[in-house]
């Protein structure tokens, strides 16, 4: 008996003493985990990122990815904090009807050595367009003379390559042929797909250049290292032409894709920045934080109607825009602090004043009841019994769910569907299918100019799931793509504007906010740390305060 | 012996040819396109060049052909989102997390639960028993995804003591996901060492040992754990495939690169290939852990190896 003891106490003990060493072993590592950063002297910044990223900017579309390239390589031009765009590897650029000349710096170098010329720039915007790079951003270029021509080519591609309009006339200089004047075309070309690669980088390493150890860059910072889906890290390029104007010595990226997560994180002090993807449930809690900060977007969220087989009564869309309490749903639901929309074209945008003016007489941002009552009267054959669709991910359900409770109050009843992403998007259209009633998106701009909004809502837009379809409206969107003056342009945008959303309009959709980015920025930071309304980040501005 | 695991091998040709026509049936069933992951529609134009460039323009049968072709070549494609990588490059980098997370919280699970199942055996129904099991009921009880919130939140964010995610560099970034994704598994464990060292207790040759004198520890050792593992052996195999094939909520939690998380982003995201490799991948390592187990029951229990020789 006393045996069995002593053999189960052995187990014991010798578990317990397995617990003890993995619970308190290495007490003495310096703690590479918790704790706040340490001298502030130190320009590192540590930035939580919300995804997996592809350097090559001929193939970012996520905005981590723009996000980054758009540090590791250099524009042509950038966009100040008023949108406008400003001289960046391009010192000036001319604008002559559909011919824009960009004059590029002398003297810049890529991070091998290499002179960067205009003929990079060239390669890089033919290659973005090309087919056998097949970019989703390709059609950003579309404005080129030629470029539609060749991204569509099957065969005897090299001709079409070459009618391309855009040359490189010499080291510095860049000519551009668009198909017609496009006074948005310099903005344009602060996108990421239009910044620069390096071709004999690429023809060495093929898909694979953008590696940490074969990738070429020419901007303000370059790779140091990187762990696929882990981390990147990226350090000061001390011989970019501006250099000295830049403080930060050292980005430590590291991807968190949760939520959660990312928030913990960064109360534990492991990153200083978080500017992607704050799970709304956590957000009245860090609201009141000091380092809760939050910058406009250039978007609209908005509810479509099938104005084609369904809600085809422009007063009952009227009613059912009016019964929306889109200030409750921001304060209730979101709670980012979002703006209430009264227009499709956002807050922000320039000319955004002129274009929406009041704004639309169906959008109050507190619901007007009684009004949308009338207007339910008003409709003929009103369809009462309506499917809602929308997708997953929060918070879509709970604004579907008010959506629903409200336009109750108006005499209708609404059924909602909640589809998995992929298949939401393959269901939507366009066409519209018979089955929906109303689903739930939104629109983010590409670009600072408000024919990229306006734009969805011609007849053949792929992103016009309504089925709302006017000649008169298509033919007023090619007059402005044709209308180089701004005040002119301005004006058209307005009617466009009017007849979606105006008293007259036929409203296709619900506006309902214009988004807002949430972040978390450590104090030392928060200062020069800013996200501008595309969603980007300049970090040769960030400092690390003390 | 040689024999029973050339034939186990060669069975697995025909369960891969199975497993890759499912998934590439179910896989073309679901809704979806991999080249529009924004609600921006994608222009025709790219649309075609980007189906072009990845066979998906051409009839189902032959791109199944082509896939086939290129698994037994050891060529598992391109991805289809992830632009600037091969499905072998996603495999290569991401695989080793898994396998690491996964041998990692495998041996929590062996290291704490068999121990607790032992101890709780030969205490039956006293304060240990109870105790172990209780502790065993939670972990098993609980899901891994509140085990790893809560273990971040209190030693990470209260007690600042590991770092709240992240995998590559010190062994602080391994403590937590392992525990959490070994925390079920162990309590599995337990119990069913438990229950097995039980029935083996109460066998008469335990009893003739006692009876000749043995010393108990021999007795425990030698004729009751050898005899109560089988099971436990029975369940290890299965179990280590699946969870060295990654794990997708701890993966996500904890920041893990792992192939798991890899996966159902590939899902979501309809990216065919890579969701057909790792398909693939996973069903070749839980073949092999299969007939790792046939093996080691060879090892374990004599009778098993005679009957299949």
């Amino acid at each position: 008996m006393l045996s069995r003891n002593r053999w189960q106490q052995a187990v014991l003990l010798s578990l317990v003493a397995v617990l003890f060493v993995v619970g308190c072993g290495g007490g003495d590592d310096e703690g590479s985990g918790g704790g706040a950063g340490t001298a502030a002297a130190e320009q590192t910044l540590k930035w939580g990122l919300g995804s997996e990223f592809n350097l090559d900017p001929g193939l970012a579309t996520d905005t981590t990815s723009a996000k980054l390239v758009l540090n590791l390589f250099d524009p042509l031009v950038k966009l100040a904090d008023d949108l406008e765009a400003v001289p960046s590897m391009a010192e000036s650029w001319d604008v002559t009807g559909a011919k824009v000349v960009y004059h590029l710096r002398s003297g810049s170098k890529w991070s091998n050595g290499d002179p960067v010329t205009a003929k990079d720039y060239e390669y890089a915007w033919k290659r973005a367009v090309s087919p056998e790079l097949a970019s989703d951003y390709s059609y950003q270029l579309y404005g080129i003379k030629g470029a539609v021509e060749y991204n569509e080519c099957e065969k005897n591609c090299a001709k079409l390559r070459d009618a391309v309009g855009v040359k490189a006339t010499d080291d510095q200089t860049l000519e551009v042929t668009l198909t017609s004047p496009q006074p948005w075309f310099i903005q344009q070309s602060a996108h990421s797909v239009f910044l620069p690669v390096h071709e004999a980088t690429i023809e060495k390493f093929g898909d694979r250049w953008t590696r940490a150890q074969s990738i070429v860059t020419n901007g303000p910072f370059k790779v140091e290292g990187a762990q696929p889906s882990a981390s990147i890290t990226l350090i000061k390029n001390s011989e970019w032409r501006d250099a000295a104007n830049v403080k930060l010595e050292r980005v430590e990226g590291k991807i968190i894709v949760d939520g959660t997560t990312a928030v913990q994180s960064f109360e534990a002090g492991e990153v200083d920045v978080l500017d992607e993807q704050l799970p709304a449930a956590e957000t009245p809690r860090l609201k009141d934080t000091p380092e809760y900060e939050l910058y406009p977007g250039l978007g609209t969220s908005y509810y479509g109607f099938n104005v084609k087989d369904n809600i085809t009564d422009v007063n009952q869309r009227r009613a059912m825009s009016l019964a929306v309490d889109r200030q409750s749903i921001i304060d209730n639901i979101t709670q980012a602090n979002e703006k209430p929309a009264n227009a499709f074209t956002p807050d922000g945008m320039p000319g955004e004043e002129d274009i929406v003016g009041e704004g639309s007489p169906f959008t109050p941002a507190a619901g007007d009841l009684d009004m949308a009552k009338e207007y339910m009267a008003k409709a003929k054959n009103p369809k009462t019994k309506i499917t809602i669709y929308s997708n997953e991910g929060a918070p879509n359900k709970e604004v579907a769910q008010a959506l629903q409770s409200m336009w109750k109050q108006i005499g209708i009843d609404s059924t909602i569907k909640i589809l998995e992403w992929q298949q939401f998007l393959e269901f939507l259209g366009p066409p519209p299918p018979k089955a929906v009633d109303i689903y739930r998106l939104g629109w983010v701009g590409d670009f600072v100019d408000d024919i990229n909004f306006l734009e969805l809502w011609t007849c053949d837009s792929g992103n016009n799931n309504t089925g709302f379809c006017d000649k008169e409206y298509d033919a007023l969107v090619a007059k402005a793509k044709g209308t180089p003056e701004t005040a002119a342009r301005y004006a058209i945008y307005k009617q466009l504007e009017a007849k979606l959303t105006g008293p007259d309009g036929a409203l296709p959709f619900i506006p309902l906010w214009y988004i807002t980015y949430p972040n978390l920025e450590r104090e030392t930071i928060k200062e020069t740390f800013k996200i501008n309304l595309l969603d980007q980040v300049d970090l040769t501005k960030v400092e690390v305060k003390g | 012996m040689t024999g029973f695991i050339l034939r186990r091998l060669l069975w697995t040709i025909p369960v891969l040819l199975l497993v890759i026509f499912l998934t590439f049936v179910l896989m073309r069933q679901i809704e979806g396109n991999p080249f529009r992951q924004t609600s921006r529609a994608v222009p025709l134009a790219v649309q075609q060049n980007l189906e072009r460039k990845f066979n998906l323009d051409e009839p189902w049968y032959i791109q199944y052909v082509l896939y086939v072709k290129g698994v037994f070549t050891f060529d598992l494609g391109p991805s289809l989102v992830t632009r600037d990588r091969t499905v072998n490059d996603i495999i290569k980098e991401h695989f080793p997390k898994s396998v690491q997370l996964g041998l990692l919280a495998f041996a929590w699970a062996i290291v704490f639960g068999i121990p607790m199942g032992v101890l709780a055996a030969l205490r039956q129904n006293s304060a240990y028993d109870y105790g172990l099991m209780f502790l065993s009921n939670v972990g098993y009880a609980v899901p891994s995804f509140l085990v790893a919130t809560l273990l971040i939140y209190y030693v990470s964010l209260k007690g600042g003591l590991l770092p709240t995610n992240g995998w590559e560099g010190s062994w602080k970034y391994k403590v937590l996901p392992s525990f959490a994704l070994g925390l079920g598994p162990m309590a599995y464990f337990a119990r069913l060492v438990r229950g097995s060292m039980l029935e083996t207790l109460q066998q008469d040759y335990v009893r003739t040992a006692k009876a000749k004198g043995l010393r108990w520890p021999r007795v425990v050792v030698v004729h009751v754990l050898r005899n109560s593992l089988i099971p436990a052996v029975t369940a290890m195999a299965p179990l280590l495939g699946f969870i060295i094939t990654g794990t997708f909520v701890i993966e996500v939690i904890f920041s893990i690169p792992g192939i798991g998380r890899y996966f159902v982003t590939a899902i979501s995201s309809r990216d065919y290939s890579v969701v057909m490799g790792i398909t693939v991948l996973t069903s070749v390592v839980i073949v092999f852990a299969n007939l790792v187990v046939d093996i080691l029951y060879g090892i374990l229990d004599p009778r098993t190896r005679d009957a299949r020789a």
